[in-house]
């Protein structure tokens, strides 16, 4: 029985508490292995030149994520619901294949990064994957992920550590701090890819399904929305903070030594100021926690999205006879990925860079989509988009598709 | 057949022949099974919405186009009626409750027939044929084609109109057929089956169909986690209606999973009566005689006869939880007796009460330990228990099946405090598992500032990581006898005997010292497999005649020891506040623990450090 006085105490700085939480835990989920193999090529490869995108994306990213938030606080429903309610089968469907194919790519992903851990430990990614892929199988159908969810969540904040990584460095600060506010693109091939894996990492599409079925199913209610609002914009604004310490780390430690990240071992070396020889265990443990996290909450968004948008039966409680769709979706992302993972021969980093620069290609149709529904008077009534939203939501869109098409030019006209 | 998805954006053409413009929604009337379509909406150029009637205007419908009967110039446009539902807005893609199925499903395309003219509804297709349909048509040929390989036809699933309720359309205002069900008017527990398939702005939308009654049975269906959500969800006035018409206990059991503030408002705006029922339940502390009892109890007065009081409980006191005893009290309530059916049944129906009612009571107070009581129970075979207050007026009663249910409660409890785990804690998890783990947190902080500070002054580095091997013992070792400390002032709250302090602190010396032996012996033989002391470590123990090792073994088998006692003399003062209502938190306990075998740590180090350097 739960005690009674435990709840009642719930006023004040509980009260905020207890909106608080889905907006930090979508952001700081977004910090998964793709986002941290990221940030280290980043900075790494190009030390703090790509700052200044940090800077201009975390408006974005706020205001994506406080939009998908406000959809769900207004009508109640998840953003696939939302998109089939309004653009029909076929929309839906193409929506719908774009978050698979970009939950898929992350999810491979994922099982890259618990590959490159355990090979920092010393063990084999056919021995690592095949059974990390079916321990985070069971634990999703035995529903008991989410007892395990905070303990990987704890543990994966040991990228919090980049924070004091930095300051141990000793990066100039000056040049940080004019490398935030000074624009400088490198036109090469390699540095549109990125810059577009940056904004595929950071504005990842699932994370704006999570956060709105976050919101939904806690019933926030559009007045409670005031109060939530400040916990998915403040969760938005720290993962970047943090994104921004990763590359100032990576940019400091190891682009002066002209090390690329090709390995998880290299991009584990920026800790080494603050770890010294253990560098090596803090990222491993850090990148594990984090890839089995994510590898456990990607197929699922995926397939939480696509039944609630054609109407299959959904829920963990439901065996495979109940829901065949749901099940089977989840299952088949999860083994995909794993399987992937195991052809011979891969680079683990670049799978990883590749599948954020997927998720970048993809975000601005998720997003287009996202911005009929929340211009649309009907649904939204009076919380439908201010100008500012709009304005800074569309210039996400348009830069995100001119970089795709920039990068297609160039590789096509082999410049760079 | 008809299919809705194949019809929108076939054109629209007139009896002259020209195209003026494309089909965009059909209207249905809501009042027969399988309703008519009554409108037909199409969008003309520059695609202004027009609503036509279809009996009137249309002549012909096929796969390819609406033909209507008269010239664009003479159609007269209608307006969408209030009983009319219009399929694509209000059906198409959207989410339905199928109430015979008992499922909340998403319509994927609407099957319309056609005879004389007349198109009708025949029901929403919510299978996968629907979806490929919408896709394209090839594509359920296609997939229809490959089941028929194997054997089996790909299903149509159909709702029929009568069995369809809308979730974002409001029904209320329009008229039905009598067969429609809609979900209210399902057994209450369907429709706690349907609620707990719907999110909580959806589940709002169902309980404006519910009457008081209704809700308030489909909730006591819900699962236990779901029914304070959902109270808390509704608005004020309406929560606390539904809870007045629950049973007192059901009802306080959801009040004390609320928020204090809309509990209290809730109680506020119910009857007095059965809110002062409520809060008199409210108000006694968990896993009290006052939180496990009924006010429900049957009284009856010294001077009644068996007879009046047969009548009695016919009138109305047999609805309460328990009849089998029947409690005597006198002009100001105060239980003078008890008699059992037993006692009635066999009675003449003139013997007074007074004569046959049974004197020595068994009786608990409303704090009394709910194990206690259950205890009290199985001793003396008891099927009730009365709970009285210090002057002996009856409060209420403690009924078998209660008791039954601490048994379980307590035994579950003893097994979480034996394998250390804790269980209803009502905070996030991610607060649980820092509340459980502070302790670890804390030496994680402390590690890491030594290893910073180890940075600094490398040679430094030794003496701090042998602190913090010490630390971690400390710690481990308070939390331990915390937890077992405080296993004890629960144990020592049912009532059994207390065994004497200078007795407890006797055996737990005893213990203590084993212990601290132990660890100090363990520390001292790790230290020499370590191997060569630290040069600062030799500087500071340099005038002593023992080796730094076995210092710090004895410092911390003291340690041990002390730490024992403490927690020892902690226990005795938790006791105390226990009996006094107020609850002593592990970590503190544990902090004080710690604090006192850091000190007690130094105590012994430190005059040998002192002295060694005194006389160097």
């Amino acid at each position: 029985m739960p005690s009674q006085t435990d709840k009642r105490k719930k006023t004040g700085l509980f009260a905020l508490l207890g909106v608080i939480g889905p907006g930090i835990i979508a952001a700081s989920a977004g910090n998964d292995s793709g986002g941290i193999s990221t940030y280290s090529a980043a900075g790494a490869r190009y030390g703090y030149t790509m700052l200044w995108m940090m800077l201009a994306m975390t408006p974005s990213f706020a205001i994506v994520q406080e939009m998908a938030g406000r959809m769900g606080a207004v009508t109640g429903k998840g953003f696939a619901a939302l998109i089939r309610e309004r653009f029909g089968v076929r929309p839906t469907f193409v929506a719908m294949m774009l978050l698979l194919t970009s939950n898929a790519a992350t999810t491979v992903a994922e099982f890259a990064g618990i590959a490159a851990a355990m090979e920092l430990f010393g063990v084999s990614k056919y021995v690592s994957v095949p059974i990390a892929a079916i321990s985070v199988w069971l634990l999703v159908i035995r529903g008991s992920y989410r007892n395990v969810e905070k303990t990987l969540l704890a543990l994966s904040s040991v990228f919090v550590t980049y924070v004091v990584a930095a300051f141990l460095a000793r990066p100039d600060w000056g040049v940080v701090a004019r490398s935030f506010v000074v624009p400088r693109i490198v036109p090469t091939q390699a540095f549109v890819a990125l810059a577009i894996g940056l904004t595929g990492t950071t504005i990842a599409p699932w994370m704006q399904f999570l956060v709105q079925s976050n919101i939904v199913d806690k019933g926030t209610s559009i007045k409670e929305w005031r109060l939530a609002r400040w916990d998915v914009i403040v969760g938005a604004i720290t993962a970047n903070v943090i994104a921004c310490f990763i590359i100032i780390t990576t940019a400091t430690v190891l682009h002066p030594a002209g090390i690329e990240v090709t390995s998880a071992g290299e991009a584990a070396r920026a800790l080494a100021p603050l770890a010294g020889p253990y560098a090596e265990l803090l990222f491993a443990i850090g990148l594990l926690s984090a890839s089995v996290l994510a590898a456990a909450v990607l197929p699922l968004t995926a397939s939480y999205a696509i039944c609630e948008a054609f109407g299959f039966e959904a829920g963990l409680d439901r065996s495979w006879a109940e829901a065949p769709a749901f099940n089977g979706i989840y299952t088949f992302v999860m083994f995909v990925g794993a399987a992937f993972i195991l052809l011979p021969g891969l680079n683990l980093i670049s799978i990883m860079l590749i599948s954020q620069v997927v998720n970048g290609v993809l975000l601005p149709f998720i997003l287009i989509f996202m911005m009929v529904i929340i211009n649309d008077r009907r649904i939204m009534g009076r919380y439908a988009n201010n100008r500012v939203d709009n304005t800074l939501a569309w210039a996400t869109i348009v830069v995100v598709i001119s970089l795709t098409v920039a990068l297609l030019a160039m590789t096509l006209l082999g410049i760079g | 057949m008809f299919y809705l998805t194949r019809m929108l954006g076939k054109p629209v053409v007139d009896a002259t022949g020209e195209t003026i413009g494309t089909i965009h929604d059909v209207a249905i009337t809501t009042r027969e099974v399988f309703p008519r379509v009554t409108s037909l909406a199409f969008l003309g150029p520059d695609k202004t919405p027009f609503m036509l009637s279809w009996r009137k205007y249309v002549a012909r419908i096929d796969d390819d186009q609406v033909t209507l009967n008269a010239p664009r110039s003479e159609l007269r446009f209608s307006y969408l009626q209030p009983d009319e539902i219009l399929l694509a807005r209000d059906l198409l893609n959207k989410q339905i409750v199928d109430t015979q199925g008992m499922k909340v499903v998403r319509v994927n395309d609407l099957k319309l027939s056609e005879s004389r003219n007349q198109l009708r509804l025949l029901g929403a297709e919510v299978g996968i044929r629907g979806i490929l349909r919408g896709l394209h048509p090839g594509l359920e040929r296609a997939a229809n084609r490959i089941a028929k390989l194997f054997g089996h036809e790909l299903p149509e699933n159909l709702i029929a109109w009568n069995y369809m309720d809308l979730l974002d359309r409001d029904l209320s205002q329009v008229k039905l057929s009598v067969t429609h069900k809609r979900l209210h008017e399902l057994h209450p527990a369907d429709v706690a089956d349907v609620l707990e398939q719907l999110g909580p702005s959806q589940r709002a939308k169902v309980f404006e169909h519910l009457d008081n009654a209704q809700a308030a049975e489909a909730i006591s269906e819900l699962e236990d986690e779901l029914q304070a959500d959902v109270i808390d969800d509704l608005g004020d006035q309406r929560a606390s209606d539904i809870l007045e018409e629950m049973d007192p206990d059901d009802a306080a059991d959801i009040i004390g999973d609320l928020p204090y503030d809309k509990a209290e408002t809730l109680l506020r705006l119910m009857g007095v009566r059965e809110a002062r029922a409520i809060r008199s339940l409210l108000g006694y502390r968990e896993k009290t005689a006052g939180g496990i009892m009924t006010p429900e109890v049957t009284t009856v007065t010294e001077e009644m006869t068996v007879g009046e009081v047969i009548e009695h409980l016919r009138a109305g006191a047999a609805s309460n939880e328990s009849i089998y005893y029947i409690y005597v009290t006198d002009d100001d309530g105060t239980l003078t007796g008890v008699i059992s059916l037993r006692d009635l049944i066999v009675s003449p129906a003139d013997t007074p009460v007074s004569e046959i009612a049974e004197r020595e009571l068994f009786t608990v107070g409303p704090d009394d330990d709910q194990e206690a009581v259950a205890e009290m129970m199985s001793k003396y075979d008891l099927l009730a228990l009365p709970v009285v207050d210090e002057t002996g007026h009856i409060l209420g009663m403690v009924t078998v099946d209660d008791a039954l249910e601490v048994m379980e409660e307590e035994s579950a409890e003893d097994l979480e405090l034996a394998t250390g785990r804790r269980s209803g804690l009502d905070v996030t998890g991610i607060w649980q598992w820092v509340s459980r783990n502070g302790w670890l947190a804390v030496w994680g902080a402390l590690f890491l500032t030594a290893a910073a500070i180890a940075r600094a002054y490398p040679h430094l580095a030794e003496p701090i990581f042998l602190g913090l091997l010490v630390a971690a013992v400390i710690m481990r070792l308070a939390e331990d006898v915390a937890a077992h400390t405080l296993s004890r002032v629960i144990e020592s709250q049912t009532g059994e005997a207390r065994t004497p302090v200078a007795r407890r602190l006797i055996n737990d010396g005893l213990a203590g010292a084993v212990l601290g032996g132990a660890i100090g012996v363990t520390a001292f033989a790790v230290l020499e497999v370590w191997g060569g002391t630290p040069p600062l470590v030799a500087a500071l123990f340099r005038a002593s005649s023992l080796p730094y090792q076995a210092w710090v073994g004895i410092a911390l088998g003291v340690a041990a020891l002390v730490v024992t006692l403490s927690g020892t003399l902690l226990g005795v003062a938790a006791e105390a506040r226990a009996r006094d209502g107020k609850r002593s938190p592990q970590m503190a306990v544990t902090a004080v623990l710690i604090v006192i075998g850091v000190v007690a740590f130094f105590a012994v180090l430190t005059p040998v450090v002192v002295d060694s350097r005194v006389f160097a």
